[in-house]
């Protein structure tokens, strides 16, 4: 019986394939983005993570420019909410003009490396980054610490969230802040898009909402998992393996000047007492620490830039770690008319420039806007009174 | 025809000495003129973005012994190789345990086993496919 039932499942699978003219293999690739919502889990590295008084206190502090070190900037000035969660700038402007192009925080939970370089190891000591960053947000802890210790609804906030008044160590309470910041953003999660129904929809064999998915974003999904082999760095559920490459966008920021993306991540990442083998990790089965214990590095390093997911990246633009393309058809006609010369020697075998037709392009073009959730995510609702510590 | 029937016999017991040790349930074996691996992976089942460990049984032939074995993986076609660095422990009697393993592309992967012996190391891959 159960095997009768295992036989008809792959025969819808197949049928359902058959309509959208995917392959075996293509099928299974399509199917492997999904299922939509991934479960969050706890960060064992951060002992708020999940709490729910952490996350209002990260909240709060989300959108408290008082966090910056003249009192202007607030993690919401980059990361706006009305724009999936990033600035609409090519390159990042805090207090200081930056190199790189601010990237969506929805599915941060998700990943394994932090930032374009990967510089960070947990989501809690990225966030240390731009907060103390002179070209960000210009803060100190001594100025984060004593502006919770100064703010009586800030300072309750943080007894309830930590189980301990604010302390004299100025370093600690910095890192305990951004855990609460990290807490919020974990919560922060991409809604389910028409490629999710589409891909449920493949997996069960339901040809009814098989046939609700456009047809040109059929055709550009299977280009994305077939002859374009978008897949093989943008894989999984979240559109992305996490990892790092080469691929041809020039790094190069002035005179004298380049941005050396992970191959400089990696030294950063090594060099910080923030890292997941420092002391600031909660994890006491040292467990959490392993993939930065494990890490390698290589020459093949610089110039790699993170893997981005791709949901909601028609929100998202420009695009490419320094915002360099303006739209996702100049995306897709980057790599349809990439100059293997301009990746470096060391570069993967994979890239090759794809040929796309127009027609092509709009196909690959019609895919990526499916990722789209109908939802956005927006912040939740402020607390409507006060509460034991005031609003 | 001496020699022949020699070296069959040698081979045969040979091959005997380096079925797996008891309780190790290998998935794969790789074999060279002079050294045989046997190796499996925990998880049985290798998922891309996914840590993982080798566990192998390492044996040779004939003489000398193995003193160690490294474990590493790359895609070929790809011209890369993993980006995390693998850590063998020695358990004794020729089991190691290679840990930190992560494949971070579906694909074609190849598995390097560098055996070291007094004065060479011996190369020993194993190609299996991740989805």
């Amino acid at each position: 019986m159960k095997r009768a039932a295992a036989l008809a499942l792959a025969l819808g699978v197949a049928g359902a394939a058959h309509a959208v003219e995917l392959d075996p293999i293509e099928l299974r690739l399509a199917l492997r983005h999904g299922p939509w919502p991934q479960p969050v889990l706890r960060d064992p590295s951060n002992r708020v993570s999940g709490d729910p008084d952490a996350i209002a206190l990260g909240q709060r502090l989300f959108f408290d420019p008082r966090l910056s070190g003249p009192g202007t900037l607030a993690c919401a000035s980059c990361h706006v909410p009305a724009q999936a969660w990033t600035d609409g700038r090519a390159r990042a402007i805090g207090l200081a003009p930056l190199d790189r192009n601010t990237p969506t925080i929805l599915d941060a939970g998700l990943q394994r490396w932090f930032g374009w370089d990967g510089a960070a190891d947990t989501l809690w000591s990225f966030v240390l980054q731009p907060i103390t960053d002179p070209r960000e947000m210009g803060a100190t802890a001594s100025h984060v610490a004593q502006l919770v210790r100064a703010d009586p609804v800030l300072a309750c906030r943080y007894r309830r969230a930590f189980g301990q008044p604010v302390g004299g160590d100025d370093e600690r309470t910095l890192v305990d802040l951004a855990k609460a910041l990290a807490a919020y953003v974990e919560t922060l999660n991409s809604g389910r898009t028409p490629f999710d129904d589409f891909r449920d929809a493949l997996a069960s064999g339901d040809a009814t909402a098989i046939d609700r998915y456009p047809a040109a974003a059929r055709r550009g999904l299977k280009l994305f998992v077939g002859r374009g082999r978008c897949s093989v760095c943008h894989f999984g559920p979240a559109f992305t393996n996490g990892e790092f490459h080469e691929i041809g966008i020039p790094f190069a920021l002035g005179p004298g000047r380049v941005d050396a993306g992970r191959h400089d991540g990696i030294k950063r990442l090594r060099a910080s007492r923030f890292n997941l083998l420092g002391p600031y990790n909660d994890d006491p089965t040292g467990a959490a620490a392993a993939k930065t214990r494990h890490l390698a590095s290589s020459h093949a390093n610089f110039g790699q830039f993170k893997t981005p997911g791709l949901r909601n990246v028609a929100l998202t633009a420009p695009y490419m770690h320094n915002g360099r393309l303006a739209t996702l058809r100049d995306v897709v006609k980057h790599y349809s008319e990439l100059d293997p010369d301009r990746v470096h020697a060391d570069g993967e075998a994979l890239l090759r420039p794809l040929r796309l037709s127009e027609a092509e392009v709009d196909d690959l073009v019609a895919f990526l806007q499916t990722l789209t959730a109908r939802t956005p995510t927006v912040p939740g609702a402020p607390p409507a009174t006060a509460d034991a510590c005031g609003r | 025809m001496r020699a022949g029937l020699a070296l069959a016999l040698f081979a045969s017991s040979a091959a005997a000495a380096c079925e797996a040790p008891p309780g190790f349930a290998a998935a794969a074996r790789v074999e060279s003129r002079d050294t045989v691996v046997l190796y499996r992976t925990a998880p049985a089942t290798i998922d891309v973005g996914e840590r993982f460990a080798v566990d192998a049984f390492v044996c040779a032939k004939a003489p000398p012994a193995p003193t160690g074995v490294r474990v590493d993986a790359r895609m070929p076609a790809h011209r890369h190789g993993m980006n995390y660095r693998a850590r063998v422990t020695a358990l004794g009697g020729g089991r190691y345990r290679a840990e930190g393993l992560l494949f971070h592309m579906p694909g074609n992967w190849q598995f390097v086993f560098d055996v070291e012996r007094p004065a060479r190391v011996e190369r020993l891959t194993h190609d299996v496919v991740v989805e």
